[in-house]
């Protein structure tokens, strides 16, 4: 018998490659299907509600730490806001008040001189 | 359904994936998955071939936001799954070589002494993926082109050294 030649050779190979490959998959297409639909992760695209709802609950938790972890001082505010409501003011007066017990108050004239104090 | 060929169904079932209903994905994963299934298996072996093919095509639908045209889901999707092949085959590569090895034949016809995968695992990977894109697929050389990530013209030389590789295996070394 003659032998083939390369070409011959390639032919025979790509005629048995198809053959070989006709061969169907071991698991079916519908078992397959099943299978990778329950391995998808949830979102295939665009926003992960999953990171989202981490983000906000970490956000929730940041927020409510600041709001409980702020220093305290019994009556700090509400004696703040009595001074800095106490003294009477007119148009040309700016009062900073720098804590309960200072308050720093500037009047300011046309002529160029000032008037302030410390109380 | 063709790897390269989209039908009005198949474009449909893409654009409802990328909105992402699942089950239109699904309807995908049945019609595509022959064809995945067997060019994994010319890239890696029977073996690990339909594992990495749904590994695949679950990375595919992670991705699926960066499928820009959806009639090129056949290409885009055979190209994650080759990718993957080739990773896994990079690794069989020292395992292959410590497998029985085809002795040079001296049956009468040496392409029946030999099974398809005991040649094909005598080729590089890619010149593999041509092959089987070329004579099972019937792909053009762009289409190959497209999947495999590389130019037309290292597609033909691929598909030039693996038919030389073949004939110097089947014909026991004698050109």
């Amino acid at each position: 018998m003659t032998p083939l030649n390369d070409d011959e050779l390639v032919r025979s190979f790509e005629d048995q490659l198809r053959r070989w490959s006709r061969r169907p998959p071991t698991i079916p297409g519908a078992v397959a299907r099943v299978r990778i639909l329950a391995r998808l992760p949830r979102a295939s695209r665009g926003v992960s509600w999953l990171r989202l709802a981490a983000a906000a609950a970490l956000l929730f938790v940041l927020v409510v730490a600041a709001w409980r972890g702020a220093p305290r001082w019994a009556g700090e505010t509400k004696a703040g806001l009595e001074v800095a409501l106490a003294p009477s003011t007119g148009p040309d007066v700016v009062v900073w008040v720098l804590d309960n017990r200072t308050t720093v108050y500037f009047a300011m004239s046309r002529d160029g001189s000032a008037r302030g104090g410390l109380s | 359904m063709a790897l390269c060929s989209v039908d009005g169904t198949t474009e449909h079932l893409v654009r409802a994936a990328l909105d992402g209903d699942r089950e239109a994905f699904g309807s995908l994963v049945e019609a595509y998955w022959g064809r995945l299934v067997r060019l994994a298996r010319s890239v890696v072996g029977d073996a690990d071939a339909e594992d990495l093919v749904q590994e695949g095509l679950v990375v595919a639908w992670t991705r699926l936001a960066g499928l820009s045209d959806p009639l090129r889901f056949g290409p885009w999707v055979s190209r994650i799954v080759f990718r993957r092949c080739l990773r896994v085959s990079r690794r069989q590569r020292g395992r292959l070589s410590l497998e029985a090895v085809p002795e040079p034949s001296t049956a009468s016809d040496p392409v029946v002494s030999l099974s398809a995968w005991q040649v094909l695992s005598r080729l590089a990977p890619r010149q593999r993926a041509v092959l089987h894109l070329t004579a099972i697929e019937e792909m053009t050389d762009t289409e190959i082109a497209s999947v495999l990530g590389i130019t037309p013209g290292s597609v033909r030389a691929h598909r030039r050294r693996a038919r030389a590789s073949v004939a110097r295996v089947l014909g026991g070394g004698r050109s």
